[in-house]
């Protein structure tokens, strides 16, 4: 079943009078069960398409369509996107002094319980659910105390949005290279969480720069992403082909 | 503008000429305190220092009633309470400063002088009862105390508090101004001697106008201040916030943090003054303040005042005056969370970095709430 149909999506970046168009015609489409890869040279619009999913504000949806799990995206807020199920691991998650990681994780559930009619965990449970899923990605649950991501390293704030990942459950999750800057540990601290997360109920948009990454989570299909279209599909040897080739010969 | 004026003529109290407290250098050679005084009041520097508030309406209140606050704590060993004062403990009275506050040091029947020896077990408590008498507390070399001051009022109440720390002593010091008076004067001058260090955790909600004057001297080679301060002020109310931070000898150390929250119709004001002396090198100050405005028609006012006469000092100041940050609200809604509940969340966490110390727990969740009903409003 399809779980996100993106079509001839074409989005811009800035404000009103200044707007750089960037996605030029973007389709793809994730069915329940489905790893798609998304790999493609820096700056040609990864980041914009996870950006543009998610809602973040900032960019403009000036034709085509995006749907998850039938619900049209461009009429939703971020919070109601996340409601429906998506999530969004960011390429470089910010830190919030003040609220601590673990006043947000409660704030998240909570709210995204209350909008599915569902309740609201019990304090205590939800504590230790969140210790434990911080340990099994790697994190000292001290952590949990302080600021939203305030003082981690590059590493710990990726395992941080795996953390996130695997206690929110969306129905489709994008991880916008979540692998870069990581070393082999933590690539596969990482991979690991992806891989426990990801059943035949979900899907998973994976942007990555290396092909590195794919030997551990392995992708139903590859995409290449170039100037703001998918200019290249296949399965997951296209991702050891462009490990040798580059993106060159596609652009 | 019109002259500023004192309501009654002041005379010196006997205490000072019995050497019992110092004179401000300006009145060591000169009996004629009055126009002393009135000249400090209507000097360039004190106006400006009062450009933000009204003046008068507090020097009318100079001379009102005074009540003695209630201590807590006042029985245990090592601690002396007097009603005037019995030696010579280093207070320092700044004239050109704060006339004002000499003013009313003057005009007291009476003063709680607070002396600490030693260590003390538990917290030292001053709960402020609308205007009360001039409170003078000293440490003692080595002593080492917490004091929890809090106020309640909603009239025109003044309270002044100086206090003077002896050679390697520590004071925390915490303070809660959460009522809301219609006018409200705290005056604070701190002197701080050889290695004794002091923190001061101040938390304020918006009074019709609440004025905090802060003066902190570090007057003792490697002493070392802190203050951290969160503030919310609210629709219609005012917060004017003086802090002179003044390093007059080598090696000391200041740390100031404030923030405050100024919400649709609500006024705020920092002034925050470094004085940096000739000679006073290896001076390490910081200090920043960030302001965060909520709705449409928050004045703010922010001024880092640096004065330095040295070479060899560390110096950063910032003062930022901003909205929450869109990345920050974008994080959190991408989680779920309502726009609504993310900025209340980002606004508490803005005031709960600088919400510190053993009044934080009563502190934060007034703040707080009045974070909620400007929301909801
Ligand atoms: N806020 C912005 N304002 C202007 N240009 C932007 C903005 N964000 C991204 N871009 C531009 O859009 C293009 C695509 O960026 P991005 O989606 O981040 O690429 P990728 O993630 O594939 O490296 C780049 O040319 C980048 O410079
Ligand atoms: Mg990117």
């Amino acid at each position: 079943m399809s779980l996100l149909e993106v079509t001839n999506l074409h989005a811009t970046v800035g404000a009103q009078d200044q707007q750089k168009a960037i996605l030029k015609g973007l389709n793809i489409s994730v069915n329940l069960g489905e790893v798609h890869a998304i790999m493609g040279p820096n700056g040609s619009g990864k980041s914009t398409l996870a950006n543009v999913l998610s809602g973040r504000p900032g960019y403009t949806v000036t034709d085509g369509s995006m749907t998850l799990a039938d619900e049209d995206l461009a009429e939703l807020e971020p919070h109601e996107r996340a409601q429906l199920g998506l999530f969004l691991a960011f390429q470089y998650p910010v830190e919030i002094p003040g609220v601590s990681n673990m006043e947000f994780l409660k704030a998240s559930v909570d709210s995204l319980a209350r909008a599915r009619g569902q309740e609201q965990p019990n304090t205590a449970a939800f504590i230790k659910q969140v210790r434990l899923l911080a340990a099994s990605v790697d994190l000292d649950p001290q952590f949990l105390k302080r600021g939203v991501n305030e003082g981690f390293s590059g590493g710990e704030k990726k395992r941080n949005e795996i953390m996130q990942l695997l206690l929110l459950e969306p129905k489709l999750a994008i991880l916008d290279e979540t692998d870069s800057g990581l070393d082999i540990d933590a690539l596969q601290v990482v991979a690991e969480g992806v891989n426990r997360y990801k059943n035949e109920n979900n899907g998973v948009v994976l942007i990555t720069h290396y092909q590195r990454l794919l030997d551990y989570i392995v992708p139903d299909f590859v995409h290449v992403l170039a100037d703001g279209k998918i200019v290249q599909s296949g399965d997951k040897s296209l991702a050891l082909e462009l490990e040798d080739k580059g993106y060159a010969w596609l652009t | 503008m019109a002259d500023l004026s004192l309501p009654q003529v002041v005379t010196i109290p006997n205490y000072f000429s019995q050497g019992l407290l110092a004179l401000p250098a300006e009145l060591a050679d000169s009996n004629d305190a009055p126009s002393l005084l009135t000249a400090a009041l209507n000097s360039t520097l004190h106006r400006e220092r009062w450009k933000y508030s009204k003046t008068a309406p507090v020097l009318e209140g100079l001379n009102n009633a005074m009540n003695l606050p209630t201590i807590v704590g006042g029985e245990q060993p090592g601690i002396q309470i007097n009603h005037e004062p019995q030696q010579n403990l280093g207070f320092g009275f700044d004239l050109s400063q704060a006339p004002e506050a000499f003013a009313r040091l003057c005009y007291a029947q009476q003063v709680l002088f607070i002396h600490v020896e030693n260590a003390l077990e538990a917290p030292l408590e001053i709960h402020h009862s609308d205007s009360t008498v001039p409170v003078l507390l000293s440490l003692g070399a080595n002593a080492d105390a917490i004091l929890l001051e809090t106020f309640t009022g909603n009239l025109q109440p003044q309270n002044t508090l100086w206090i003077s720390l002896a050679e390697g002593s520590h004071l925390k010091h915490s303070r809660n101004s959460l009522d809301e008076a219609k006018l409200h004067w705290q005056y604070l001058a701190v002197d701080i001697g050889k290695n004794a260090d002091y923190l001061l955790n101040n938390h304020a909600a918006g009074a019709g106008l609440r004025r905090q004057d802060i003066q902190i001297r570090i007057s003792g080679q490697g002493a070392n201040a802190e203050l951290i301060s969160a503030s919310m002020i609210s629709g219609k109310m005012a917060l004017d916030q003086q802090v002179t931070l003044e390093h007059l000898v080598a090696n000391g150390k200041s740390k100031q943090v404030v923030h405050n929250i100024v919400a649709d119709g609500g006024k705020c004001t920092f002034n925050g003054r470094i004085h940096i002396y000739e000679g006073a090198n290896g001076t390490d100050a910081t200090l920043s303040n960030k302001n965060l405005g909520l709705g449409k028609n928050a004045t703010i006012n922010t001024k880092p005042e640096l004065e330095i006469y040295t070479d060899d000092v560390t110096c950063a100041h910032g003062a930022t005056i901003g909205q929450l940050s869109d990345q920050e609200l974008f994080y959190l809604t991408s989680r779920g969370i309502s726009p609504q509940a993310a900025q209340a969340l980002l606004s508490e966490g803005f005031l709960r970095q600088c919400t510190q110390g053993p009044l934080a727990e009563a502190a934060l969740p007034i703040l707080i709430n009045a974070i909620k009903q400007e929301q909801v409003a």
